[in-house]
């Protein structure tokens, strides 16, 4: 047993693929095989097209940070030893969305717009996270 | 919109609860509360209303079974603060069509009592997928707008003192307001001594969560003229959603929806930024009024911040907004009762905090639904 006591995510099948990837240290996108777009979360249809056909396809995990907040409250017991923490909102180079956490960079040089890239963190047996971390 | 409608509904009357922390009230109780004060109002009683709109209350038949209300129309409303615009305007819709004479619309909140948190397992803000984003600590409603806020900064140079004339400005109103649940007033100092909850925003920028209930009856125009109080007549409407992608906060702070809502709302009243006296911003967090503020063409993009700055949102300043103290100080009412204080201000019953001769106010929300309403005081 995992003594890791924060949120994990819902076990989704439909998600699968994208924890899976994680797990090898890739980051998996659903992408349309009518019009081409990429989705996250995983949905039976294309937002922009509809079409209901779709594969999952490996990513570089590269993209931007839109925007970040920082946390001074612990919505959860476990995230108290972390506050205050930061959350960023990434856009893959893909157009998907994603919130998530930096390492690797200390919290007066994150800014909007800086170029980033998924890193893996595996926090459980089972489970490993997508995080990003700056772009070399 | 259709604008042969302005002005041929009209709220004939509103009733609110005492606010704040309510403990032996559930919400079916706080809406029974509001709404026997919203009939009293207009001289109407339980067997007039044949329209009933239901909010945050759970359940509409048990709500109709408690009262004795048997209407020819019925709904009910996720119990989101998106939804207060919505009914208010479905109910429009329904007298209009004649699908109901005399809509109540009732609103009940226990949140305080009830231990809502609005983030952590139980956030619903949003969608619904929430869940995957918890592992990384994202969640709540505040989070998702001090995204918005963060980048707002970045772009145009806007800061959180500006932020903080805001709060202060709608606190000041609450001092005037016996019926405000925070009604102490603070200085900049105090605001930015106040603790983070989620960087940028401070407690200070956060809406309360109390206790409470809000009603409102809406008939015709020629109906309202016959009741207790003068009427307060809807002269202009409108609503746009914006849900692609809104998992995530809206690249231009929602100003495309806004826009497209100031055009139908101020094409029908036949009015526009200028000619209101007071508004009536829902103001779940600080930033929500700047961006409103830009959408709706109050200032220019990305000026809101200074826009601010200097008092101007404050009572016998330029532009009176939340004159009740709003969200932030009144009372987290999820909209209802910014309505309301827009039809006592038209009405001129807001004593101390009262605008001079206000003969038009607006309300506006600025969210993946946008509405907004233009209350009157004469019917054109």
């Amino acid at each position: 047993m995992s003594d890791y006591a924060k949120p994990l995510p819902p076990d989704d099948p439909a998600n699968r693929p994208f924890w899976d990837g994680a797990k090898r240290g890739v980051l998996m996108l659903q992408r349309c095989l009518d019009c081409g777009r990429h989705r996250f979360p995983a949905a039976r249809y294309c937002v922009q097209c509809h079409g209901e056909r779709s594969e999952w396809v490996a990513t570089t995990g590269a993209g931007i940070v839109e925007s970040y907040c920082t946390f001074h409250r612990a919505y959860w017991p476990a995230f108290a030893r972390d506050v205050p923490y930061d959350v960023v909102q990434v856009r893959l180079d893909e157009g998907v969305r994603l919130f998530s956490n930096l390492v690797g960079v200390s919290r007066e040089r994150i800014q909007s717009g800086m170029r980033v890239r998924a890193c893996f963190d595996p926090v459980t047996p089972g489970v490993t996270l997508v995080k990003f971390a700056p772009a070399e | 919109m259709n604008k042969a409608l302005a002005g041929r509904v009209a709220v004939a009357g509103v009733g609110t609860t005492r606010y704040g922390k309510l403990p032996e009230y559930d919400a079916y109780d706080l809406g029974v509360w509001a709404l026997k004060a919203a009939l009293d109002d207009c001289d109407l009683g339980f067997g007039d209303i044949d329209g009933l709109i239901i909010n945050r209350i759970p359940d509409y038949q048990r709500f109709g079974e408690i009262t004795g209300i048997n209407p020819r129309y019925t709904t009910i409303t996720p119990g989101q603060g998106r939804f207060s615009g919505i009914c208010i305007q479905t109910a429009v819709a329904v007298i209009a069509a004649g699908l109901a004479e005399t809509v109540a619309l009732v609103y009940g909140n226990n949140g305080r009592s009830a231990g809502d948190q609005y983030g952590g397992a139980s956030d619903a803000y949003g969608s619904g997928g929430a869940g995957l984003w918890f592992p990384y600590g994202m969640t709540s409603p505040g989070a998702f707008h001090a995204l918005m806020m963060r980048r707002h900064m970045e772009q145009y140079g806007t800061t959180t003192d500006q932020l903080g004339a805001i709060a202060m400005a709608f606190r000041g109103h609450a001092a005037l307001n016996p019926d405000a649940v925070m009604r102490t007033p603070f200085t900049l100092e105090e605001y930015r001594a106040a603790r983070f909850i989620c960087e940028p925003l401070r407690l200070l920028d956060y809406c309360l969560i109390n206790d409470g209930g809000v009603a409102m009856i809406l008939t015709t125009a020629e109906r309202a003229r016959d009741l207790g109080k003068p009427p307060a007549y809807i002269r202009g409407f409108g609503q746009a959603a914006e849900f692609a992608g809104s998992t995530f906060p809206p690249e231009d702070f929602w100003r495309g929806p806004m826009q497209k809502v100031a055009n139908d709302v101020y094409a029908m009243a036949g009015a526009g930024p200028r000619d209101m006296d007071a508004l009536m911003i829902y103001d779940n967090f600080t930033p929500t009024v700047l961006f409103s503020l830009e959408g709706f063409g109050f200032c220019p993009v990305g000026e809101s911040g200074p826009f601010v700055a200097d008092g101007k949102l404050a009572l016998g300043r330029a532009l009176p907004t939340n004159t009740s103290g709003g969200h932030l100080s009144e009372s987290y009412m999820q909209g209802w009762a910014l309505n309301v204080e827009a039809v006592r201000q038209v009405r001129g019953e807001c004593g101390a905090r009262q605008v001079a001769d206000a003969a038009l106010v607006q309300y506006m929300t600025a969210a993946p639904v946008i509405t907004s309403m233009i209350y009157g005081r004469d019917p054109q």
